[in-house]
């Protein structure tokens, strides 16, 4: 490490603060919406809520952490200082200005939007000038990120880009291609509404260019899970990585088909022909790859490592696995709950099934699965990996460190499963309250409740985190540095260039989203539609 | 490794390069070739489309779904209002002078509206510090008759259309009086709830979803805070009965048939104190 762990601290602290409070929030909102809480906050409150809810979780703690591994990735994969420190913590505060920007107006009851924000709703300018704020700030980390590559390949020509860097360089890229929808949406249309300049907004652009967005960005934040599976969890596990290979092809493939996807989330949207949503639905299909090439690749990695551990027969080498570790539970639960999610995400993407559960909680409760579930679950593993090596402390024991992990996969299961049941009877999203007075809407109440508890052991085991985090720094001083990635079966000795570097897949992906963005958002230039009035909410 | 020379180097990454856009290239053409060619033309036909124009409404170059015919409404519109909110009209409420307005409120509508736009009469509505938008819309009610009332609709038709945003935009720049916070907080528990969560199992919305600045009502709603109580009672009554049905999808209309003559007067009360 080289003087970045206060850089890297200062991202995850930030992250996991918002993390903290999202959870309070989320639990209040879940407590509101069922039969235990009805009629104890208005409407008004639920969508602040709501609100504050999605974006501490989808850009505060997402972000920072994202940028916060980022640094420390490219400090300890690539054994070297950090390019342009001063501009990291620049970006830093920016990010944080950019977050207080965006919380006093939720906070005031002046950006009820969601985290989506809803066009033609509008909150005040100060909410979204925020947003660009933390975007920008991504952007310089993306830079640094590119710049360190290119520096260490300067300085070892010919040798293969160390695989966590090259999955995190992989996600700037991406992130770089992904921010462009949204950044052209909120400068080009909302801003100028927020700010009055103009009264009405195309409606279908905006919800098209935030498309383009939408889908990727679940990927930015993905990443991480995804890296620590292939770079630290075979070494938790005392084994070593199936293939590397595997790996850059991963990262690839979802810097290449994330992008020209996010039509999947406008199949019910009228704006567009059917035609260029079957192009990307089939796209869509495409980024299971990866997923698929992962579990494989991690399953043999933890295969080996089992085996090595004394493992034998066809499943002996999976009760042989340090499950004590927490990187090894977590990868383990994590599976699981992807196995579920992703199950739920293919009923998503299919046309005709998603308009049966296009605006039901079923959705809602999809991404908490995948990315609350799946993707958090893994942010924790990865905070108790490197948490040592930032503050050179050990863990006094590792008991509640599972518990915590084992209270997230239960309280996530217990809150989900039930929810995508009730997307299924047609439960909507969305809405602050529900009549249970109903007969129809009474019989959704005691599912509801299960939900609500498994909400609330998600609110413990997330203060559990954070208590585990403050006793780390309190913890015995670290007696020797373990390696932290994992060593491929085969180390690569040489990769072709394209696995080595971003180049050929930018034009891969230029071309892509040429052919599926192309038209569909030409047609809006070509034939104006009608815009629908900005209707601000502040 | 670093040895290895360039053009070995280039020699090796080249099937990388090829086979990668291959594979690209092979999948989107599978989807163009399926999505844009295959299913609509098939579809289209059991639907009567020809395959022109199947493919052009599956690109979206031509409305419409490729799987079947289009349903065409020819049942002439009749709007219970003529007022359309668009960008035109958006500019004309934009640029309004309430300067010229405050001239027209003297010569026409201070002898019942005041001034200030604190009425005289409690059948009059206060106008002080109303949404420009409702002000222009009733307004123009009046002009085209969507709505009517004895001095109002005379009144309206002989105004012209600048001067109307003009008087809408004077009125809505007039400062409202401070709530009377001790009559709100005497107001029923019950009627509370109507305002801000509604009664869902009577399908009555929450008041507040529309009638408070910033939440998400349509642009030409009325604020009611510190409206008259009679005012409000007259007209809740009238929709009601249909009398007055100037309301875009009947949605007051529909609302106001379903409360009580309590739950009126006592949201009418409620919104003469003012709820900020």
């Amino acid at each position: 490490m080289r003087n970045v762990e206060r850089l890297c601290l200062a991202h995850f602290w930030v992250a996991f603060a918002a993390f903290v409070v999202a959870c309070v929030l989320g639990t209040w909102q879940m407590w509101v919406r069922s039969p235990l809480g009805a009629h104890l906050g208005t409407p008004g409150q639920y969508f602040m809520s709501v609100t504050a809810h999605g974006v501490a979780m989808a850009y505060v703690l997402t972000t920072f952490f994202i940028m916060g591994f980022g640094y420390f990735v490219a400090v300890t994969a690539l054994d070297r200082p950090l390019p342009g420190k001063q501009w990291a913590w620049s970006a830093f505060w920016m990010a944080i200005i950019g977050v207080v920007m965006i919380l006093v107006p939720i906070g005031m009851g002046q950006a009820t939007v969601l985290f989506t924000f809803y066009p033609p709703l509008t909150a005040s300018p100060w909410f979204y000038i925020g947003l660009v704020l933390v975007v920008v700030a991504s952007w310089v980390w993306c830079i640094l990120m590119l710049v360190a590559m290119r520096e260490w390949k300067r300085e070892n020509p010919g040798r293969p880009v160390p695989l966590a860097m090259f999955a995190t360089v992989a996600n700037a890229v991406m992130w770089l291609w992904t921010t462009v929808g949204v950044a052209v949406e909120l400068l080009f249309q909302v801003i100028p509404a927020s700010l009055g300049l103009v009264q009405t907004i195309d409606v279908g652009l905006s919800r098209t260019l935030f498309s383009w967005t939408l889908h990727a960005i679940v990927y930015f934040w993905l990443m991480p899970a995804y890296i620590a599976f292939y770079t630290m969890v075979p070494r938790a596990a005392g084994g070593r990585l199936y293939s590397d290979t595997m790996g850059r092809l991963t990262f690839i493939l979802f810097l290449v088909y994330s992008l020209p996807v996010g039509m999947h989330h406008l199949m019910m949207d009228p704006e567009h022909g059917n035609g260029t949503k079957f192009i990307q639905m089939l796209l869509t299909a495409f980024v299971s790859i990866p997923t698929l090439l992962t579990i494989f690749t991690i399953t043999a990695s933890l295969e080996i490592a089992g085996r090595l551990r004394g493992g034998r027969g066809i499943f002996g080498w999976i009760a042989a696995l340090p499950w004590q570790r927490p990187a090894v539970l977590a990868t383990g639960l994590a599976f699981v709950m992807l196995g579920f999610g992703g199950f739920g995400g293919l009923i998503n993407m299919g046309y005709g099934m998603n308009a049966m559960v296009h605006n039901t909680s079923w959705v809602t409760a999809h991404f908490h699965l995948i990315f609350g579930g799946s993707v958090v679950i893994m942010y924790f593993a990865i905070a108790y990996e490197i948490w040592p090596r930032l503050t050179g402390r050990e863990h006094m024991s590792l008991a509640p460190l599972r518990l915590q992990l084992w209270l997230w996969f239960i309280g996530m299961m217990v809150m989900t499963l039930p929810w995508h049941w009730l997307g299924l009877q047609g439960q909507w999203r969305r809405v602050a309250n529900f009549n249970y007075a109903d007969p129809l809407i009474a019989g959704w109440g005691p599912w509801v409740i299960v939900s609500l508890a498994g909400g609330v052991v998600l609110l413990v085991s997330a203060l559990l985190f954070a208590y585990n985090l403050f006793v780390l720094h309190r913890g015995p001083s670290m007696a020797t540095g373990r390696q932290l990635y994992a060593l491929a079966v085969h180390p690569p000795q040489r990769v072709p260039a394209a696995l080595n570097g971003f180049g050929l897949w930018n034009v891969l992906v230029l071309v892509l989203m040429l052919l599926a963005y192309g038209y569909p958002l030409a047609q809006f230039a070509i034939t104006p539609s009608p815009s629908a009035i900005v209707h601000r909410v502040y | 490794m670093s040895d290895t020379p360039a053009s070995e180097l280039h020699e090796l990454d080249r099937p990388w390069r090829i086979w990668a856009s291959v594979a690209v290239m092979v999948i989107l053409l599978i989807g163009i070739l399926l999505g844009v060619i295959i299913i609509p033309v098939v579809q289209g036909r059991n639907a009567g489309l020809d395959a022109y124009t199947a493919i052009c409404r599956a690109l979206g170059i031509i409305p419409g779904s490729p799987a079947r015919q289009q349903i065409v409404d020819r049942t002439p519109p009749t709007p219970v209002s003529q007022v359309t909110w668009t960008a035109d009209v958006l500019q004309i409420l934009a640029n309004a002078n309430p300067e010229r307005g405050r001239a027209k409120v003297l010569e026409v509508c201070v002898s019942c509206h005041g001034e200030q736009g604190v009425s005289i009469a409690p059948e009059f509505p206060h106008l002080a510090g109303q949404s420009g938008a409702a002000i222009y819309k009733q307004l123009h009610d009046y002009r085209t008759g969507s709505r009517t009332h004895q001095l109002m609709t005379d009144l309206a038709k002989a105004l012209e259309e600048p001067a109307i945003a003009d008087v809408a935009a004077y009125y809505a720049a007039q400062p409202k009086r401070n709530p009377n916070l001790a009559t709100l907080a005497e107001s029923p528990k019950p009627i509370v709830r109507l305002v801000e969560l509604g009664d869902p199992s009577r399908n009555i919305p929450p008041c507040a979803s529309c009638h408070r600045p910033g939440s998400g009502g349509p642009i030409e709603t009325p604020i009611l805070s510190e409206q008259g109580r009679d005012y409000i009672v007259l007209q809740m009554k009238m929709y009601a009965s249909g009398e007055r049905r100037n309301d875009v999808y009947g949605r007051m209309r529909t609302i106001a048939a379903k409360l009580t003559p309590a739950e009126i007067d006592g949201l009418a009360a409620y919104y003469r104190a003012g709820f900020r």
